[in-house]
């Protein structure tokens, strides 16, 4: 697992840039204005009302799409 | 024009460069590598190390430290230094111009103005040292002297965007520096280098008039070390900030829990009313200005056009021509020709397709535009065709803003008053404008009940602001204003005295207290 609910938007953007289009799918902007979101993936998702459990999947998903990527 | 090695040495930047200055000092940091890459062609331009948690504890120790000296420091004495900056600017205007353009992709000629934006605020920041009065005011009591005064306020935190890489820095500094104030600044990850090459231009001054080091500082770090503990840090006492709504507000609650005080530029979504009585000839030329300037990527871009249902199908046929001869012309940002350059990002590019999509299945319809241009030079993807589209106000993406050059043009009927409704039915509040040359309508718009805007324009479109007006907006665009006006204030800290010079001890509102 490289991808946890801890790492800021701005370095999920920077290391793993598929995860703007993801995230935009579940209602998560992760760029506004042209800058990245301040803040931990975590938080993003807390702000768009996803569960705990929400939150673990997403994560998963990413990862999935990380090993997918790479 | 210079080529790219050509602006790089002048500016003294290297292939590598260090992030982290206190004014004349740098520092080796040991964070991250950021690479800048050129919104023109994609191709790396320099890299810019990182600071640290720890860096950033030395840079905020150093600027408390350095306040207690430059408070003290009489303010056209301040003011002096902003004056040589802008000297020093004047000499590298065109050069740095070419690096805005280089590092964030907007023409040439806008490079150039926002240098100018620079010089600017650095002219009217010299004067306003001079003037960073109070009020004398009369006291109820015998020989008692009532004044209020301005005192320098401390350390000011500035985070600023891509879209105006250094001029925002300036509008914030010149003032603060002359107002006694030291300053923190925080670039954007995109545009570290025109940062870098700012504090490169300015460290002779510094140096001549050995200005303490820790007065100007400026960091290129992440959010994860320079975010949320920069927002929470008692040790800085102004935060500005501009860049988008949420940004802000995730500023607005850390900056509040502390009671600090904030300076916020977040988004518009800036409209321009065209009644029947409006001059096209003025409105269309400023409002196609407004729509494609800086590729639709600046705060004050029109996003929406109001227009009265009588003078409807005339406007849309005008400006959609306009957007033809436009479109001949997206290209190279450094080539004198272009009108367009590239967006910043291809997630910018993204957004811009997205809010195409989303209209046309909210029910609004593309008149124009809305591709990733094609052609020689445009190859990585970053250019596109600006849009024009029909919407209503109530989409929710018409509600939103998209940071490119993507304008909903919007039917209205019967009064003037039907068209500032709409041009205030949004969350946002930054800029608007009026065509008309009808007396009435532009008295209205300006009037009480008129435009809720934090800027509201006659016959002029809603970008490109002056330096000598306080610049900002209302509601979710933060309330904060900078650059002119009496925006200095904010850089300053208020303070009302009293002065008894009798031998009696009289208490205000007549109270009696015989010990």
């Amino acid at each position: 697992m490289k991808i946890t609910k801890d790492i800021t938007i701005e370095d999920l953007i920077e290391e793993y840039p598929f995860s703007v289009k993801y995230l935009s799918t579940k209602g998560i902007r992760c760029i506004v204005c042209g800058e990245p979101i301040w803040g931990t993936l975590e938080e993003a998702c807390i702000e768009k009302n996803f569960t705990e459990e929400d939150i673990i999947q997403a994560v998963k998903e990413l990862n999935e799409l990380n090993k997918q990527n790479n | 024009m210079m080529t790219k090695q050509e602006i790089l040495d002048k500016l003294g930047l290297s292939d590598v460069n260090m992030g982290l200055t206190t004014g004349t000092e740098w520092f080796d940091t040991k964070g991250k590598t950021t690479t800048s890459y050129s919104p023109i062609d994609g191709k790396e331009i320099a890299s810019v190390k990182n600071g640290t948690l720890e860096d950033y504890e030395m840079v905020i120790n150093k600027a408390r430290e350095a306040f207690k000296t430059w408070r003290m420091v009489p303010a056209p004495v301040r003011a002096e230094v902003v004056r040589q900056i802008g000297l020093a600017l004047r000499e590298y205007k065109e050069p740095l111009g070419a690096l805005v353009t280089l590092e964030m992709g907007k023409i040439y000629q806008e490079g150039l103005g926002e240098v100018q934006e620079m010089i600017d605020i650095c002219d009217f920041a010299v004067g306003q040292a001079r003037l960073m009065n109070g009020f004398n005011l009369q006291s109820e009591r015998p020989m008692h002297r009532l004044t209020e005064q301005y005192q320098p306020l401390g350390v000011v935190g500035i985070v600023t965007s891509y879209n105006f890489p250094v001029a925002v820095w300036a509008w914030n500094s010149a003032l603060a520096i002359a107002a006694g104030d030291v300053v923190i600044w925080k670039p954007s990850s995109k545009t570290p280098l025109t940062a870098i090459a700012t504090m490169n231009i300015i460290q002779n001054v510094l140096k001549d008039n050995n200005v303490p080091e820790g007065v100007f500082n400026m960091m290129v770090a992440k959010s994860s070390v320079m975010g949320d503990n920069f927002l929470g840090d008692k040790r800085v006492d102004l935060l500005s900030l501009t860049g988008s709504t949420a940004v802000g507000k995730r500023a607005a609650q850390i900056v509040g829990k502390r009671l600090g005080k904030t300076l916020l530029e977040l988004g518009g979504n800036n409209a321009v009313i065209v009644t029947p009585n409006a001059d096209l000839k003025l409105a269309i030329p400023s409002t196609v200005f407004g729509t494609v300037g800086t590729a639709g990527q600046r705060c004050t871009t029109t996003r929406r056009i109001i227009i009265h249902e009588d003078i409807y199908d005339n406007f849309v046929e005008k400006f959609v021509n306009a957007y033809k001869s436009v479109e001949k012309k997206i290209g190279n940002p450094l080539d004198s020709n272009t009108l367009v350059g590239p967006l910043i990002d291809k997630y910018s590019v993204e957004l811009f397709q997205e809010a195409v999509t989303k209209v046309t299945e909210e029910g609004g319809k593309v008149l124009f535009g809305g591709d990733i241009a094609k052609g020689q030079g445009l190859e990585n993807g970053l250019y596109v065709v600006p849009a024009i589209a029909e919407a209503q106000n109530h989409f929710q993406i018409v509600q939103e803003e998209t940071f490119a050059p993507i304008v909903y043009l919007i039917k209205y009927s019967g009064s003037v008053e039907n068209a500032i409704a709409i041009n205030n039915d949004v969350p946002q509040g930054l800029s608007s404008a009026i065509f008309t040359k009808d007396l009435l309508e532009a008295e209205t718009f300006l009037s009480g009940m008129g435009s809720d805007c934090g800027i509201a324009n006659v016959n002029a479109g809603t970008s490109g602001a002056e330096i000598g007006g306080a610049f900002g907006g209302e509601k979710e665009t933060g309330g904060g204003r900078e650059s002119g006006s009496d925006a200095w204030k904010v850089y300053m800290r208020r303070q009302t005295s009293t002065i008894n010079y009798s031998t009696d001890l009289p208490l205000a509102q007549g109270i009696e207290f015989n010990l």
